[in-house]
């Protein structure tokens, strides 16, 4: 059962719950309607299973609908994800086809929620055609975009743009993620949710029965990359990295993770990953069940350093929940882990293999540093990214959205 | 004891960022003609509200414009001259923004050839919303400010000494602007108040500053209550 508003109250204070209260009061009764591609797996899934309740809790009508799609769909959203990350994609008419289609196919199907919502939020840029399906909409259209989009593939882009450019506001992790459009876009980061099996506290016993179910030592210090097999995330860099570190550090590493169901080039990821490993019994391939939280949560806080080192990156939520767990982490100098990851203060930022090896090795020999970033990180979390500071600020834009956008809004 | 009529209500505040509108520049010319350009609150934003971000640098300069001079134009000259800027010294944000384009332009005027920064680095110009809460919190004396003090917010603290500044139009923080208005007027306090030099502090520093400025109001106030005797 998702905790209650009350429950947070002992890790964030009462005051930051009685500011969503002041904002909520002015939303009661609204319908807000959230729409993504997956109930599991991913951060946005993970956002949306405490948003939702929380959203309904504080008195808004709240509803979450995924999207319905074949393969080819799949497929060709994840083109998308790549491209507005960058990378150059082919999207064949068969892709366009099969995605115009199935959005199409779900927009008939939630064409009345949709549009008698009073907020619609579409997650990322797998539902983004939604909006021009409903065209007896009468609230406000909000694009919530969870990834980096500076520099996509101009071809992506252009397709999707004028599709986007209709909607009320976006909504971008970072300044540096934003794209010019026609419409406010607002600066909202993710955030974690304390008390969720994937960062609820845990016994030592509990962490110790993880360990020794994965066969992995206490006798050595534990490196952590937790994160969907993606190329992006870089775990062949990890292996690299890790292998320099074992010439001179006696150390073992854990690549853990789960897939989701709309990311279909997960298998073959972890493929490349397992030949890359070998048969180095130091080095722990676990590929998770998208369930396995309280694993990941064991394996997080059974580690000594965590390590993301990401070649594009979101927002790197692993990063948030390793922070909040006390660990400093070696994270890829990109995207949103520059926001978390502070040198010398919550960990290092990497460029290369290299770099990580270098400040891997570093932190193994200052024990006394480990433990001081892990205190700051997670003080530093809990300033900055735990829920209620990311509900107040969805609660803050779709009361700046009903209200018109000044530069005062009063809650009280 | 109450020596007002009025007593205060204690807010707290918080901002939401968004995007100004305006494209990133990638050089000082386009930082020079976008600054010309922007919505005052942008300026602002840049100004003002850095205090109220996370940061863990104990930054050299207390306003974007020239932090980004400094770190991605890497010129330390004009770093300089922008760092030493105190927003709150200029009676609007218009002659604080002319006073701006004027330093840039000297800048341009000097310089061989015109600065940039590579793909990635652009300036990219943001403006923000203010959004106050209510504390449930009175002050019904000077003294119950004072005492206070150790437990405001730091949100709570910019809102009512800096962000009033702007609020009021008078350039006036909200403490000083309720005593004012006592029957008998704290004139210590108030000066006191008036004499912290917060713009290049911190928000840490600032409510230590103002908790030092503060510190022997009460005994101050009895010494003067027995002296009246």
């Amino acid at each position: 059962m998702p905790a209650s508003l009350g429950d947070y109250e002992q890790v964030v204070g009462g005051a930051a719950i009685s500011q969503l209260q002041q904002l909520a009061e002015h939303l009661k009764g609204a319908t807000v309607v959230h729409v993504n591609s997956t109930k599991e797996g991913g951060g946005v899934a993970e956002i949306l299973k405490w948003l939702v309740p929380m959203m309904n809790e504080l008195g808004l009508h709240t509803l979450w609908e995924v999207i319905q799609g074949e393969e080819l769909y799949f497929q060709t959203t994840k083109a998308f994800h790549n491209g507005l990350q960058g990378k150059s994609v082919i999207l064949s008419k068969s892709m366009i086809d099969a995605y115009e289609n199935t959005v199409r196919d779900n927009a008939e199907r939630l064409r009345s929620i949709l549009e008698a919502a009073d907020f619609v939020l579409i997650h990322d840029p797998q539902p983004a055609t939604l909006l021009e399906h409903c065209q007896g909409r009468k609230g406000k259209w909000v694009w919530r975009c969870h990834i980096d989009v500076s520099h996509p593939y101009r071809r992506i882009w252009q397709y999707l743009k004028p599709k986007i450019a209709p909607y009320d506001a976006s909504v971008f992790s970072m300044a540096e993620f934003a794209h010019t459009l026609p419409h406010p876009e607002f600066l909202i980061a993710p955030s974690i949710d304390p008390l969720s099996e994937k960062n609820v506290e845990l016994s030592q016993a509990e962490i110790n029965r993880v360990r020794q179910q994965f066969n992995i030592s206490n006798g050595r210090p534990i490196l952590t990359q937790i994160s969907r097999f993606d190329r992006f995330k870089d775990p062949i860099g990890v292996i690299e990295a890790f292998k320099m570190v074992r010439e001179g550090v006696d150390a073992q590493l854990i690549l853990a993770g789960g897939g989701a169901t709309d990311d279909p080039e997960g298998a073959t990821v972890l493929e490349e990953v397992k030949d890359a490993a070998g048969d180095d019994d130091h080095i722990h391939v676990l590929f998770l069940p998208s369930d396995a939280h309280r694993t990941i949560n064991a394996l997080q806080r059974a580690s000594t350093i965590v390590i993301q080192k990401s070649l594009q990156e979101g927002f790197g939520l692993t990063v948030t929940e390793a922070l909040w767990k006390g660990k400093p982490v070696i994270g890829g100098n990109v995207g949103g882990i520059r926001r978390q990851v502070h040198n010398y203060h919550t960990g290092f930022l990497v460029d290369t293999p290299e770099g990580a090896a270098l400040r891997i090795k570093y932190l193994l020999r200052h024990p006394g540093q480990i433990k001081a970033m892990g205190e700051t990180a997670r003080e530093f979390v809990r300033e900055n990214f735990l829920l209620t500071r990311h509900l107040r600020e969805y609660l803050t834009l779709l009361l700046g959205l009903r209200q018109g956008l000044s530069n005062h809004l009063l809650a009280e | 004891m109450n020596n007002t009529e009025e007593s205060f209500r204690l807010k707290d505040c918080t901002i939401i960022v968004r995007m100004a509108g305006v494209d990133p520049a990638i050089n000082l010319r386009e930082l020079r003609e976008r600054i010309a350009a922007c919505p005052i609150d942008s300026v602002y934003h840049h100004f003002c509200e850095t205090l109220i971000r996370p940061s863990f640098d104990y930054p050299d300069f207390r306003n974007d414009f020239a932090i980004w001079a400094f770190r991605n134009l890497r010129d330390r000259v004009l770093a300089e001259r922008l760092g030493i800027i105190n927003p709150y010294s200029f009676g609007d944000l218009e002659q604080l923004r002319f006073r701006v384009v004027e330093i840039i332009d000297e800048r341009l005027d000097e310089v061989h050839y015109i600065p940039w920064v590579p793909k990635g680095e652009e300036f990219r110009f943001l403006r923000a919303a203010t959004i106050v809460f209510d504390t449930g919190i009175d002050f019904h004396s000077a003294g119950e400010f004072v005492r206070q003090l150790p437990n405001l917010s730091h949100s709570s603290l910019y809102y009512h000494f800096l962000e009033a500044r702007r609020r009021t139009g008078d350039g006036t923080d909200d403490f000083t602007a309720w005593m004012i208005k006592f029957k008998k007027q704290p004139t210590r306090l108030i000066k006191a108040l008036a004499g912290i030099d917060f713009y290049f502090l911190s928000l840490i520093e600032l409510k230590t500053a103002i908790y030092n400025a503060t510190l022997n109001f009460e005994k101050q106030e009895k010494r003067d209550a027995r002296l009246t005797r």
